[in-house]
């Protein structure tokens, strides 16, 4: 159907380790990442970082769909290496490495550029690893009895199945306002296509309240779940090791930040730089214009 | 009043920002175990009433009330729509906007989670209104993957797990395609057969309503302007088109052959009912 | 008359593998009233969206006006075809029921002058000159759905394609309809109806399309269509009450054939009598 563009992240099954492992450590381990790649700029601690997630989900045996993810994400953080090259988020001075036309590109930027894309790319390897393999049922679940309140849970999990659904009514509602004689693009789209979404979802969600009203939700008292989540001694270990690993390990890179800074180092030469900064900015300009155009159908 | 277990006590209702009440003095009796229809135009006060018979109005809605509605003896205004929930269900008119769950299970969980039902009781419950309502076996299914009948089915299932005394149906079938509408009012007719449950459903279909209701009632701008069995209701034609609502075809065809002066001793509602009539009225016109 | 709509061995598979609709052969002529029934999944819904470009054959074609809608877009078929959503909320965003009507011919591109006789024309259509400031989400759902069918007007298509016009409405809101799918037949518009509405189907279409499974598995008008029992059957659709009980009698006592609506029951029952009498 013309404008298919779903997010692929959502739960895969399975029975690898990853799979079994309680929710709550698998949380751990992809906030931890988060914490770690993001506690430095170093580029081989993040392509390490990088390449060990790669390979636990090589091990959880959600590959394909972790792929799926990348295609889309790996383009638009290219997006990074371009805008950092030419505005670095990095203390002055800044070094000239070269010139293309009217567009500086420095040293720090690269830098700064290559590291933001491996921290994302170390991150979501992480992140994705959790949302592939758990339910978020089970998420939630785990998360309710560690103390979370039961309807907060439910708001976020509910939200979650309202994403594909809102989707939906979106190309619903684009397709609809196209046969009178809209054009897709352009300003003068966003309100047609917008507002009925937005009135729609509302409705949606007045309903559904009422519906959930009516079996009884916000009711005081015990709360129960009719999903299991035991928790086992490897879940209070590999929760334990993930803490201990993001704590010593971003104490460390803190730490020696310092020697880990590679900035000054020419790390690559000049016209690798343009070459990168060039791709980057052709493949990630594609990648927009691709979906643009799948979106109109 | 024997085994009443709704009573309406001049009830009245106006939503905020509005110049006229939805519900004017309403008062009305529920039997236990009788199938009660509410009929009458958009905009006639039928949702209203239908959402005021677990607490939904007021409790959730923006206006003023006044007057009463007691449920099993519990007075709507002194307690909370959720704790109704046992003994009411509700199903609405759009199947799709009263699901949140990636699974039938979960889905039918919801409910019986709110109230701390444990779990090994819980999966009976489930397995029970699953089987009622004829969706066994589809507990890993994703409900946005159900046809639009399943899923009201499902609605129903996950009211019916809650053991309610009553169920409530807000125009359950209009979203529905002709096989949709079969399944959902079978499975409220075999409810009501079979289960003794008290079902009150506003519906527009009024050849349906002519087959599975004990009484109907008529709502326009918000006040009961008729109530009756079907038989008085639907024959009544002059009142139903005063308040537009067109009576079952049979019917409309009975009144059109009196207006050219024929004569029947009983307005037929029902196919059946006009079968035997006009078989019966043919066959005596023979000379 | 010309084949204003014509399908030639069309079908249609969705990217994920799904045949919605195959093998499909259809021709309507122009101002007629053409009902497309089904279940749900049918394939009603993919088959109408070839009309406006909404969708493309996969297979086979489809030609709008003479026009092949293969290379199309769905800007340039809205002049020809206009296709009111089921659901009104998903067209109406304006503030007013005014901007609702501009927004078509706006889009079409006419001068201002153009655009206001439109709107006036579709207003007078539609009756709607007392609702006209009205902001449409504030509108009884019988009345948006009149909103919503008075846009597509007002970019004067002569192909309507209505999706469940009736569903949702009271008996006055349906009757609202019905008059103004009968003033579109007095004006020559080609109608494909999309509906469950077994009584409006008999009393107004001309000619009824029924889909099974992806396939249309019968071409007929109402009369022959509600009289193939079989059909009926097979697709799970109701015959209106009224033709049931003619058919019903027709068993017995009745031999004037089937009949579609009130009307037609009531005249037929008379001049059994009257020939029994007589």
């Amino acid at each position: 159907m013309a404008g298919e563009v779903t997010i692929p992240i959502a739960y895969v099954s399975g029975t690898s380790w990853f799979h079994k492992l309680h929710p709550i450590p698998k949380l751990i381990w992809a906030i931890g990442a988060l914490v770690l790649a993001f506690s430095t700029r170093n580029p081989l601690f993040l392509s390490c970082f990088f390449l060990f997630g790669f390979l636990l989900i090589i091990l959880a045996g959600i590959l394909n769909n972790y792929l799926k993810v990348l295609l889309i994400l790996l383009p638009i953080s290219l997006s990074f290496i371009v805008l950092q090259s030419l505005a670095p988020a990095f203390p002055r001075p800044w070094v000239t490495i070269s010139e293309l036309g009217p567009f500086t590109i420095y040293q720090e930027g690269i830098y700064s550029g290559i590291s933001l894309f491996l921290r994302c790319l170390a991150a979501v390897n992480f992140a994705s690893l959790m949302i592939l393999t758990t339910h978020p049922s089970d998420l939630f679940t785990a998360l309710h009895k560690i103390g979370m309140p039961h309807q907060a849970n439910f708001m976020v999990s509910t939200s979650l199945q309202l994403i594909p659904i809102v989707q939906r009514e979106f190309i619903i509602i684009l397709s609809a306002q196209r046969s009178r004689g809209m054009k897709s693009t352009g300003f003068s789209a966003v309100i047609p296509s917008i507002v009925p979404v937005f009135a729609g979802t509302i409705e949606r969600i007045q309903q559904l309240s009422l519906s959930l009203a009516s079996r009884a939700f916000g009711s005081k008292g015990l709360k129960t779940n009719i999903r299991e989540i035991q928790a086992t001694f490897k879940d209070y270990a590999s929760g334990v090791i993930g803490l201990g690993c993001t704590f010593v390990g971003a104490w460390y890179l803190i730490y020696y930040s310092d020697q880990l800074d590679w900035s000054e180092d020419a790390l690559l030469p000049v016209w690798f730089s343009e070459v990168l900064v060039v791709g980057s900015a052709v493949i990630f300009i594609g990648t927009i214009l691709y979906f643009w155009r799948k979106a109109k159908g | 009043m024997t085994n009443e277990i709704i009573r309406i006590e001049n009830l009245t209702y106006q939503y905020a920002h509005t110049d006229k009440p939805a519900l004017v003095d309403i008062n009305l009796s529920i039997k236990q175990g009788e199938y009660l229809a509410i009929i009458g135009p958009c905009g006639a006060g039928k949702t209203s009433l239908a959402l005021s018979l677990n607490g939904i109005v007021p409790h959730m809605t923006v206006g003023e009330m006044r007057g009463k509605v007691f449920v099993e003896g519990i007075d709507t205004t002194q307690s909370q729509v959720c704790d109704l929930a046992h003994i009411v269900g509700m199903v609405f008119d759009n199947p799709e906007y009263q699901l949140s769950q990636s699974t039938v299970l979960s889905e039918m969980a919801i409910g019986l989670e709110n109230i701390g039902v444990p779990r090994d009781k819980m999966l009976i419950r489930i397995a029970e209104a699953l089987e009622i309502v004829g969706l066994s076996g589809l507990e890993e299914r994703s409900p946005l993957a159900l046809s639009g009948g399943q899923q009201q089915r499902l609605a129903i299932a996950a009211a019916l797990s809650m053991y309610p005394k009553v169920l409530v149906l807000d125009e359950p079938t209009s979203n529905l395609d002709p096989m949709g509408k079969e399944e959902v009012f079978s499975v409220a007719a075999q409810l009501n057969r079979e289960n003794q449950m008290t079902v009150v459903i506003v519906e527009h279909e009024v050849e349906v309503i002519a087959d599975y209701a004990d009484r109907v009632i008529v709502l326009d701008q918000g006040q009961i302007v008729n109530s009756g069995n079907v038989n008085e209701i639907f024959s009544d034609i002059d009142s139903l088109e005063r308040v537009g609502i067109r009576p079952p075809q049979v019917t409309a065809i009975a009144s059109g052959l009196e207006k050219k002066g024929y004569h029947f001793k009983n307005l037929p509602v029902t196919l059946d009912g006009a079968d035997a009539t006009f078989s019966d009225w043919l066959s005596r016109s023979r000379p | 008359m010309s084949n204003i709509i014509e399908c030639i061995n069309l079908s249609h598979v969705y990217p994920e593998g799904f045949t919605a609709i195959k093998g499909i052969n259809l021709k309507v002529k122009e101002g007629e009233i053409v009902a497309i029934l089904g279940q749900n999944g049918s394939g009603k819904t993919t088959l109408v969206k070839h009309f406006n470009g909404l969708l493309k054959p996969t297979n086979g074609t489809v030609s709008i006006n003479g026009i092949d809608t293969a290379k199309q877009t769905v800007f340039n078929l809205s002049s020809y075809a206009g296709y009111v959503f089921q659901n009104p909320n998903h067209q109406l965003f304006a503030t007013s029921v005014l901007a609702e009507l501009e927004f078509g011919p706006k889009n079409q591109g006419l001068s201002n002058d153009e655009i206001e006789a439109r709107v006036k024309d579709t207003a007078d259509f539609f009756q709607l000159h007392s609702i006209i400031n009205e902001h449409p989400l504030r509108l009884s759902f019988p009345l948006r759905k009149i909103v919503a069918i008075a846009s597509i007007y007002a970019m004067q298509p002569s192909i309507f394609i209505l999706d469940e016009p009736t569903t949702g409405q009271d008996h006055r809101g349906a009757e609202k309809i019905k008059k103004f799918l009968r003033k579109l037949q007095d004006d020559e518009k080609t109608v494909i109806l999309v509906t469950h509405d077994m009584p409006l189907v008999a009393e107004i279409a001309d000619r009824v399309i029924a889909m099974w499974s992806s396939e249309i598995i019968k071409i007929a008008n109402p009369r022959e269509f509600f009289f193939d029992l079989k059909t009926m059957e097979k697709t799970k659709l109701q015959q209106p009450q009224a033709t049931a009980l003619s058919n019903r009698l027709q068993k017995r006592v009745l031999n004037e054939g089937i009949t579609l609506t009130v009307q037609e029951t009531i005249k037929a029952l008379e001049k059994v009598v009257n020939q029994q009498i007589n």
